[in-house]
């Protein structure tokens, strides 16, 4: 299996705190890759170093490599816009922003260069059409996107990072905002778009990480303690403390 | 390898540049204003004394006497006055607002009040000098209507917004729960806001009631239009129906005519060096309190 | 059941708030039914030698418009640049500090500074020039504090929404940020406005003179002002021209409850179009 993402000693402090300890892992291509441990782990950031949206943090400080196709993200010439095109981002709160449904999706294209009006009415359709959203919406795009629901919300959210045409699909907690019903819907999608993306989603919930992933990492305390195909880490774990963390005597 | 971490001159892109210049060029001037205000005004503290200055009694520019007590004494009274009556008459309000009127009545009061910070001071000294002077002559029969006291009424009306504002907000701020926990041990509506709610807003109460001060002393056209600007102590120095002068209205009424460099100009200009100081002392120590308030509080 | 001691709190607290209305009622009553009567078209468009009142009210304008045009783009600039790039170290906060500082010094300050800097050091003489500068002096920390307000009230949530898409941040500041603020921008450029058309400690010495012949022609000229008239029309010869005051009275005292009027709508519709 080709790795997407390759992170080598990746170390990250905000402060004093050190919240990443020496972390290595393999992100395989075009599978689901889950991260779940403890709230506090350092899950969300870890997510947030490999589309360095960590730089918004202040105070932050962050060593090792992330080598995505081969290639090290910190370095120091690389086009941040580039990198955040080819690894989008889905947040535990959908954020809708505050223009039309039509904008939300449209807004990425247009920063990425796409002009013409039948080509983002098109990418718009697709990618409502992907999260299954396209019926619901389809007469009112011009509305604002603060009067879908909050599952829509995040739908419309997933489907804004499609648009951009991403390579790989960061997703932090995308469900724990939502119902049973809308995480189901979401699960799905997860599911459809491991045939196109690399997807890394963290999650509190492990039911969820057994049903979506190829691949488990467990982290504890900032350190990544197993790694390795979901079915492994859910029915034989090898830490002691994966064990116990998957049979929830903690967390 | 390590995250680049953000230097003073480390820029993003080209608009970053352009923000950087336009920011640099009116945070520049702002530091210019206090450099030139001093570079000015302190040569009259150095030619003068700078207890001469101060202290000294005699305000006669014209024939030399330059001594500022009388003008800060001047200040300091109207101020102090129009405090009497602004405190009471805001916090009163600022409780009635919080915690009384119906919804309606303080969405509808509230911008009233708050408009009455935004009239204009010649307005206010053309209303204290046309009409509320000739008043306080007639009703409290002194001889000339331009007194203390009615500095201090026009004052207090001018700077009574900021203490119902800030005061309000921060009533309203005191959670809710310790009011219920009171409520329910029996207490009444009244007794509550007094031992609970209003020792919780002290703080902020305070610092409403310093940026106050710091508005009313720095108040210029009003003051000289109602202050009678005559330069005395009065006596009694409590005596509010005597007219005096203040800091603002000296150094609006004689900067028209000095010549440039001379000693009065200098004085003037220590004028307002001293109207700087205090004015910055008060914000200061009410920025103290503004912090010691409830959180979310913002003035 | 209320006793007599509750009842008579209440009474206490609503009579002051109702002395305040009062207050407010009379000035503007005072104000309004002086103003309205002395008031007419002829006097607003004829010449002040001809007992008219026309030059200090384009003059007014003048200096608006010129104030307006700088202090604007200086204080949205300083603001957005506070706001969104500076750093957020220690010195960052001592601007912000000093800012906010300088929004409380009193005007007849900025009057001292605007002479001294202005007028002399610069040479530029009593002219609407230097009260151009003055008067932008005066507001920007107005600008600065109120648009720093209304840029922080823009959830953190969108600017991350943009950025994890892929936009630059000067691209995330001006297709989501401003657009965002823009009702709170409007308003705090609106409020620092109307301190302006109602100052006149700050232009005594800096840009007017009671006469001029007609408006000015270039910037280095001085320049009669609605404040400064009224200013000198009752400090310099009072009982004279009573008219005139009231006039002038009215017309500054209605510019700025409409610019406040306008303000607050713009803060009451800004709140009921976005639920975030």
């Amino acid at each position: 299996m080709k790795p997407k993402i390759e992170v080598e000693n990746l170390n990250v402090w905000y402060g004093a705190n050190h919240v990443l300890k020496d972390i290595s892992m393999e992100i395989p291509e075009k599978r689901v890759t889950a991260i779940i441990g403890p709230s506090g782990c350092g899950k969300s950031t870890f997510l947030m170093t490999l589309n360095r949206l960590i730089d918004l943090v202040n105070g932050v400080c962050v060593k090792g490599k992330v080598l995505l196709d081969g290639k090290n993200i910190y370095n120091p010439g690389i086009d941040l816009t580039e990198l955040r095109k080819k690894v989008g981002m889905v947040f535990q709160k959908p954020n809708p922003l505050p223009k039309s449904i039509y904008e939300n999706i449209a807004y990425g294209p247009k920063i990425h260069g796409v002009k013409d009006r039948k080509t983002l009415d098109s990418i718009v359709e697709k990618c409502l059409r992907v999260v299954g959203l396209w019926d619901d919406v389809k007469d009112r795009l011009r509305d604002s996107a603060f009067e879908l629901s909050v599952g829509q919300q995040q739908r419309l959210c997933i489907a804004r990072a499609l648009a951009v045409k991403p390579e790989v699909l960061l997703m932090d907690e995308p469900c724990s905002a939502l119902d049973p019903t809308t995480t189901r819907k979401i699960e799905e999608l997860i599911q459809t778009l491991k045939n196109d993306y690399t997807v890394v989603v963290v999650t509190h919930n492990m039911q969820q990480a057994n049903r979506v992933s190829n691949y488990t990492a467990f982290l504890y305390l900032g350190k990544l303690i197993e790694y390795g195909p979901t079915q492994e880490i859910f029915t034989n774990p090898k830490n002691k403390l994966t064990k116990d963390y998957i049979n929830g005597k903690f967390g | 390898m390590r995250l680049k971490c953000p230097k003073f001159l480390c820029f993003k892109d080209k608009a970053e540049i352009f923000l950087f210049i336009l920011a640099s060029i009116s945070i520049i001037i702002l530091f210019l204003i206090i450099v030139f205000v001093l570079n000015e005004g302190v040569p009259a503290f150095i030619e003068l004394g700078f207890s001469n200055f101060l202290f000294g009694h005699r305000w006669s520019p014209y024939y030399g006497n330059f001594g500022a007590f009388p003008l800060i004494y001047g200040s300091i009274l109207i101020v102090l006055g129009s405090l009497a009556i602004s405190v009471p008459l805001g916090v009163f309000t600022a409780i009635f607002l919080a915690e009384y009127s119906p919804r309606w009545l303080s969405n509808m009061l509230k911008p009233i009040i708050e408009l009455l910070a935004a009239i204009p001071s010649i307005i206010y000294g053309f209303f204290g000098f046309v009409f509320l002077a000739p008043k306080i002559m007639e009703f409290l029969n002194v001889g000339i209507g331009e007194v203390a006291l009615t500095a201090s009424i026009i004052l207090s009306i001018m700077t009574v917004p900021t203490i119902v504002s800030i005061s309000s907000e921060v009533i309203a701020s005191v959670p809710k729960e310790y009011r219920k926990a009171s409520l329910a041990l029996g207490a009444t509506k009244w007794q509550t806001i007094k031992s609970l709610v209003l020792p919780t807003a002290k703080p902020g109460i305070i610092a409403s009631l310093l940026l106050a001060f710091g508005r009313a002393v720095g108040e210029t056209v009003a003051v000289l239009m109602v202050c009678g600007c005559v330069p005395q102590i009065p006596s009694p120095p409590w005596n509010y129906l005597e007219p005096v002068h203040a800091l603002t209205a000296a150094i609006a009424l004689d900067m028209g005519e000095v010549s440039w460099g001379s000693l009065h100009y200098h004085v003037l200009f220590g004028l307002g060096v001293i109207l700087l100081v205090i004015t910055f002392i008060v914000n200061m120590i009410a920025d103290f309190f503004i912090k010691k308030a409830p959180r979310g509080v913002q003035i | 059941m209320k006793t007599v001691k509750e009842k008579t709190v209440l009474f206490l607290l609503g009579f002051s708030a109702a002395i305040l209305l009062l207050a407010f009622v009379a000035i503007t009553l005072f104000i309004g039914v002086g103003g309205l009567s002395a008031i007419n078209f002829r006097m607003i468009t004829t010449s002040i030698r001809k007992g008219g009142i026309f030059e200090p009210i384009i003059g007014t304008l003048y200096l608006l418009a010129g104030t307006i045009a700088m202090a604007t783009p200086l204080g949205l600039a300083t603001a957005i640049y506070l706001a969104e790039y500076a750093p957020k170290g220690k010195i960052n906060r001592i601007i912000v500090q000093a800012l906010n500082n300088l929004a409380g010094v009193p005007s007849i300050i900025f009057g001292l500074f605007g002479y001294a800097f202005f007028c002399r050091f610069l040479g530029l003489g009593i002219s609407l020039l230097s009260g151009w500068l003055t008067l932008t002096c005066m507001t920007l920390p107005i600008v600065v504090r109120g648009s720093q307000e209304a840029l922080k009230m823009v959830p953190k949530d969108f600017r991350v929404a943009a950025e994890a898409l892929g936009a630059p941040k000067w691209k995330t500041i001006k297709d989501i940020v401003l657009p965002t603020a823009t009702p709170g921008l409007a308003t705090s450029i609106i409020l620092g406005i109307s301190r302006v058309a109602g100052e006149t400690a700050a232009i005594l010495f800096t840009c007017s003179v009671f006469l001029t012949k007609g408006l000015p022609t270039s910037p280095l000229q001085p320049v009669m002002v609605l404040t400064y008239h009224l200013y000198t029309l009752l400090v310099a010869s009072p009982g004279t021209s009573t008219d005139r005051a009231f006039a002038i009275a009215l017309i500054l005292l209605g510019l700025v409850i409409l610019l406040n009027l306008l303000a607050y709508l713009i803060r009451m519709r800004y709140r009921k179009r976005w639920k975030w």
